[in-house]
């Protein structure tokens, strides 16, 4: 019965009220028929509010002459009500159809280009590599085609493994997948010899195959050849080897830096201010007049595409303006503040150099006062094991 | 004649265990919480007032007492009743008795 209900919401129903002194009957005679009667109340003795729905409300006068009831319709319930008031608005239906085709033309186009990469590949020259093959904002669909521009991508960049083309609504998602760099590998039976790659002191040379070019203690540079690929005998001659050596040198690393004791920084005041606008292509809408207040601050605008659904992004870019105050100050610092401000600073970014810290052997800080600037020196001496395996070409 | 019948057609149905409601034309009545009253095979609805029900069957009336009383779904086979129910009464058709 709850599905029947239902149904007659979709169908239409009526409210109504009949009035009478023998409703008993009425009801009897309406279950008898097979007419449905539901949320029956009464008010009374004589009156009783029901629903009916529209089609067995046409039998109804028949059974309101046999059991002298009086009906009066108090409702219109449900869809077909609903669609018979807006039948006479015409404009907001020819709004609805306009709408409705406007949404379907603009579903056809790209308006939003969406890279997805893990790692450092520059966007930006894989959005020239798109807007050459046709996918830019504005292209129509059906025109592109996904698997000639993946194509084009990957022919294009040696440094992508997978490139994935494909649209959701108005956005095309391109994925790309960075291919991992292979190091040149020198096969087991060429022959080559070892060469230097930083510059250093060589602590350790232990060499299993090949002749060693350098010993212990020699200052080395970038380039140096540390283990030459070949053997030589007495009675043999030279005989090509595929060298093989461990290899540890002490190598420096540093850091220069010149800082001044009196710096004129910007600090911000801590107010701002935010305006809007809108942009379609290259056509903007300003919601603002005036100019900023401030005499000195920072701007930073973004742009962001409105979209109606998670993939429906339609060419309309929402700008927001954010200003922020800033003002000049001259500071003067001691050499303790320069020192604390500056030296973490520099370790960090030497430590990220070197990648590992078990090697660190020695730290040196120079320091040089002068009347307005201050030099700062930071030197780190680290073990390392050297060498990169060069072919010898005759 | 049809008395019968009927009676052939419940002696085949108290051997396949059939329940009465759906055999004869005996009532169910359930009544879930004490606010709302189904009954099952009824006949017609006698009175109905606000606080006043009386429903008639094929064995007897059914009188539920009650406030605002309303007769949420309707159909030919099953009545609802809903709203704060205070008893029930039932009485019996004579012949039925007898029988």
């Amino acid at each position: 019965m709850v599905v029947k209900v239902l149904f007659y919401y979709i169908a239409g129903y009526i409210r109504i009220t009949v009035e009478g002194y023998f409703i008993e009957r009425f009801i009897n005679i309406c279950t008898q028929k097979n007419i449905l009667l539901w949320n029956t109340k009464t008010i009374g003795t004589t009156i009783m509010k029901t629903n009916i729905s529209i089609s067995d409300f046409r039998k109804l006068h028949v059974i309101a002459k046999k059991t002298k009831c009086r009906i009066k319709i108090k409702e219109k319930k449900g869809l077909p009500f609903f669609f018979e008031r807006y039948k006479k608005r015409k404009i907001l239906a020819i709004l609805l159809v306009i709408l409705i085709a406007t949404m379907i033309i603009i579903s056809n186009f790209v308006w939003n280009i969406q890279i997805e990469c893990d790692g450092e590949i520059n966007k930006d020259e894989i959005q020239a590599i798109l807007e050459k093959n046709g996918l830019k904002i504005g292209a129509l669909k059906e025109e592109l085609d996904t698997s000639k521009i993946a194509r084009s991508i990957r022919y294009e960049r040696e440094d992508i493994a997978w490139v994935g083309v494909s649209f959701k609504g108005t956005n095309a998602i391109v994925e790309l997948i960075k291919a991992e760099q292979k190091p040149e590998i020198i096969q087991e039976n060429e022959y080559c010899s070892i060469i230097s790659d930083k510059e250093g002191i060589i602590t350790k040379i232990n060499v299993q195959n090949g002749t060693a070019a350098v010993k212990v203690g020699d200052l080395i540079k970038n380039g140096t050849t540390l283990v030459n690929g070949w053997l030589q005998g007495k009675y043999t001659g030279i005989r090509y080897v595929h060298a093989m050596a461990d290899i540890e040198a002490k190598v420096w690393y540093s850091q220069k830096r010149r800082v001044y004791k009196t710096q004129n920084i910007e600090v911000s005041t801590g107010r701002q201010e935010k305006k809007y606008g809108l942009k379609l292509n290259n056509f903007e809408i300003n919601f603002y007049k005036t100019l900023s207040k401030f005499e000195n601050y920072d701007t930073i605008i973004e742009t962001k595409k409105i979209k109606l659904f998670s993939d429906f992004y339609i060419p309309i870019e929402l700008k927001t303006i954010q200003n922020y105050e800033k003002e000049k100050q001259m500071v003067t610092y001691t050499l303790e503040e320069l020192k604390e401000n500056n030296i973490s600073q520099m370790e960090k970014e030497i430590e990220q150099e070197i990648g590992q810290k078990e090697n660190i052997v020695n730290k040196q800080i120079n320091f040089n006062e002068q009347d307005t600037y201050v030099d700062i020196e930071i030197i780190y001496e680290v073990i390392e094991s050297i060498g990169t395996k060069e072919k010898i070409v005759f | 004649m049809l008395q019968r019948k009927r009676k052939k057609a419940s002696k085949l149905s108290r051997l396949l265990e059939i329940p009465n409601e759906v055999s004869g034309n005996e009532p169910k009545v359930v009544i879930t919480g004490f606010n709302e009253l189904i009954i099952e095979n009824y006949k017609g609805i006698l009175e109905y007032e606000d606080f006043y029900v009386r429903v008639n069957t094929y064995i007897g009336i059914i009188n539920i007492n009650g406030f605002n009383l309303e007769l949420k779904q309707m159909s030919d086979e099953a009545v609802c009743v809903k709203g704060k129910i205070e008893s029930i009464d039932i009485e019996t058709n004579m012949e039925e008795e007898e029988r």
